[in-house]
């Protein structure tokens, strides 16, 4: 749920514990962590804007688009950057991330440029210094955005990215951390790291899976388009009994932007910890009708108290018309019984081979021979 | 000097002179090994007295909770109240900090006994005991502890309250932080001096160590991709602690390993458990099992240290719930299956969630 997680990071941190964190994911299946990351931050400076939060002040350091870029943002919002530039500070480090340019322009007094971005501990120490400039020393907290993880792991090794981060993390004064990533550009175990770092996880999936994963079918298209528009948002929080709690929403892509609306009839699929062990003992309408057609091999009963003449495989000395060696008989009646089972192919029926024919009927196969069901 | 007879084999040796000469916090185990706690009495009941000395416990974590800690802070204190030396390692930048947060021993005088179950119906006649093993633990006293005043085998910490600083300060307790170590050989030399003061002899063994190293492959840490030299620093560690009086115990988060690594490490245990999240709100699992609601987690036992036998240890459930009993004493129990409704196959309070014929999935007699 999209209001619960900028609750939690409006909230921030309490005394002594780590700052939450959240990591947005999302893939090309369904490509829309940008505007939920946008989402997110517009909700997270308006509330510290309104004094909601114990939060003074945003960082926000940029990778993969312009500062200005997120100054505009913000306007179409109806956040007025100009007078609330004491509580937003960009870093930017989409310009000049390695620093090639000479000289660089500057955009506005909200914005710095970074010029190192393979030096994990010189950002580290920039984003600190930011956020002091803009809170202030001490106890206040200030609240960090990045653009997106996925450029920082490109300069530099994935230990040092999640040694930023999880000093970030337990910094003192910073109140709530969240991140964009692109689960597709790296191998899984970066976006384990990743989420291993972070107390809430939330992923975008598309809404219907695609077959076989080819592209280029008529089928496919039409759930490409319907997956380009919407999709499924899970969320992940790790709370701090130690419990986790997952929900799942839908989201729309629309012109104003990103909408979340609860799921609808598909519902949510609970994949829990132990298998379901129940077997299916009840039967259906048709089952039981079955059922009470299959003819039993007793031979004492019949319909209507006629005696049943079962086919044995050999022909019984009541019938004396066929009078031919058992081998002979056994081919045979074999053919006959198998166009007779064709006829009867509807019927459940249980074909009994005779051991002898000199034993009494029934008598073989049930001991207690004064049972008579 | 907490020593109790051993009751598993009915060999008696003449335990009485090994007894004496034990120190605080240690007992005489089966086979000869000598056992300490781990700091939670129901774990100890289950690994069949507690961690052999010279054994190495590996607990795997689950990223989704931080129940490892619980673990590690309840052994730590253990060590601390019976003022065995600690080592301790961490990837946090204060691993001192750590140490504030560790539990104190409850008082004897608490209440902690286990109240009567409550869904139990007191009828006069007939009196059904559904999942009866409950009942057996209610009976059995923990007299071990109760012989000598001073020194419990095992205590149970109160996680409310703090461990009093005087433990920590007076002791032989020694953290660092792994995080910016460059490779492996600080650690290993830390570990070596550690144990160098706690060697194995045949005589009497007078106190044993505790090394405890939290989230070993921990991102943060620059070594954390080096995965055949974190491999041979455990094999080296096992190794030390094999010929010394301690235990040490590693977690570390399998999901953060490469598979056949991961396999590597569980293989290099004495002991191995693994502890999972649990999720909230799970309908299922709050009808299968009974007490879902007070379950904070999952406790796996895949593998029990055999020291001296050859006898594998074949325990009657290996999965166990984690529970806070009045949110301070760390529980585990069994897992129990909630009561199922006998006559239409389905538990209480569903609503023909799996035994519709309708369904095309199950299994179909």
């Amino acid at each position: 749920m999209a209001k619960s997680i900028c609750i939690a990071l409006r909230e921030g941190a309490l005394e002594g514990e780590l700052a939450p964190t959240l990591t947005i994911k999302d893939s090309i299946a369904s490509p829309f962590g940008l505007q939920v990351f946008d989402h997110v931050l517009s909700q997270l400076f308006s509330s510290i804007l309104a004094g909601k939060s114990p939060s003074q002040g945003l960082i926000l350091v940029s990778f993969s688009r312009s500062p200005s870029f997120y100054l505009e943002l913000l306007k179409n919002k109806g956040i007025n950057v100009a007078s609330s530039d004491k509580r937003i500070h960009i870093l930017d480090c989409y310009n000049d991330p390695l620093g090639w340019k000479d000289q660089i322009v500057e955009i506005s007094s909200t914005v710095t440029v970074f010029r190192e971005v393979k030096h994990m501990d010189k950002l580290f120490n920039s984003i600190i210094e930011l956020g002091r400039g803009l809170v202030g020393g001490g106890k206040i907290r200030f609240s960090i955005a990045i653009d997106s993880v996925d450029e920082m792991l490109r300069r530099a090794s994935v230990s040092s990215v999640a040694r930023l981060l999880s000093n970030l993390r337990s910094h003192e004064q910073i109140s709530s951390i969240f991140w964009l990533l692109h689960s597709d550009l790296h191998k899984a175990r970066v976006t384990a790291v990743l989420e291993y770092l972070s107390s809430m996880v939330a992923s975008l999936e598309p809404s219907h899976q695609l077959a076989n994963g080819q592209r280029g079918d008529l089928e496919n298209f039409a759930l490409i388009e319907h997956n380009s528009k919407k999709g499924k948002f899970h969320v992940r929080f790790k709370k701090r009994n130690g419990r986790v709690h997952v929900m799942s929403e839908e989201v729309h892509m629309e012109q104003s932007g990103i909408n979340f609306t609860p799921l609808t009839s598909e519902g949510a699929i609970n994949q829990g910890l132990v298998p379901k062990v129940q077997f299916n003992l009840q039967l259906s309408e048709k089952e039981r009708i079955d059922k009470a057609n299959v003819v039993l091999p007793f031979e004492h009963q019949g319909d209507n108290g006629k005696p049943l003449q079962i086919y044995d495989g050999r022909r019984s000395l009541v019938d004396s018309k066929h009078e031919r060696a058992v081998a002979v008989e056994n081919v045979q009646t074999k053919e006959e019984s198998e166009s007779e089972s064709e006829s009867d192919r509807q019927r459940g029926e249980i074909i009994y081979y005779r051991d002898s024919d000199d034993e009494m009927p029934d008598s073989d196969e049930d001991p207690d021979d004064d049972l008579d069901i | 000097m907490a020593a109790a007879k051993t009751r598993s084999s009915s060999f008696s040796g003449n335990l009485s002179s090994a007894a004496s000469s034990l120190g605080p916090g240690l007992k005489c185990g089966p086979n000869g090994t000598v056992l300490l706690s781990s700091g939670i009495p129901d774990l100890d009941k289950i690994l069949g007295g507690g961690f052999p000395l010279g054994s190495l416990v590996m607990v795997m974590e689950d990223a989704e909770a931080p129940h490892h800690m619980l673990l590690l802070r309840n052994f730590m204190s253990q060590g601390l109240v019976h003022s065995q030396p600690l080592l301790y390692a961490s990837p946090a930048r204060d691993p001192r900090g750590f140490l504030g947060t560790l539990p104190s021993p409850a008082a004897s005088k608490d209440d902690k006994s286990r109240g009567p179950e409550p869904d139990q119906l007191q009828e006069k006649g007939l009196r059904i005991a559904w999942q009866y093993k409950k009942y057996f633990g209610e009976n059995q006293l923990n007299f071990d502890g109760q012989r000598d005043g001073k020194h419990k085998y095992s205590n149970e910490f109160n996680l409310r309250n703090p461990l009093e600083r005087h433990f920590i300060n007076g002791q032989r307790v020694d953290c660092f932080s792994i995080q910016d170590s460059p490779d492996l050989s600080i650690l290993q030399d830390r570990c070596t001096t550690f144990l160098s003061q706690l060697p194995r002899n045949d005589g009497s063994i007078s106190c044993a160590g505790r090394i405890a190293i939290q989230s070993f492959c921990a991102p943060q840490c620059v070594y954390s991709n080096m995965e055949w030299e974190m491999l041979s620093f455990i094999r080296s560690l096992k190794n030390m602690v094999q010929s010394s009086n301690s235990v040490a115990i590693i977690t570390f988060p399998p999901s953060l390993l490469s598979p056949s690594f991961c396999k590597r490490w569980q293989h290099m245990a004495d002991t191995l458990l693994s502890v999972k999240a649990i999720q909230d709100d799970d309908k299922e699992l709050a009808q299968l099992l009974t007490g879902y609601q007070d379950m904070i987690g999952f406790l796996n036992v895949h593998k029990v240290a055999r020291i001296n036998t050859q006898v594998p240890v074949i325990l009657e459930a290996t999965t166990f719930s984690i529970k806070l009993q009045k949110r301070r004493y760390l529980i585990l129990e069994c897992l129990n299956q909630a009561p199922v409704d006998g006559s239409s196959g389905t538990s209480y309070g569903t609503s023909g969630s799996c035994s519709s014929s309708s369904k095309t999935g199950n299994l179909d007699f």
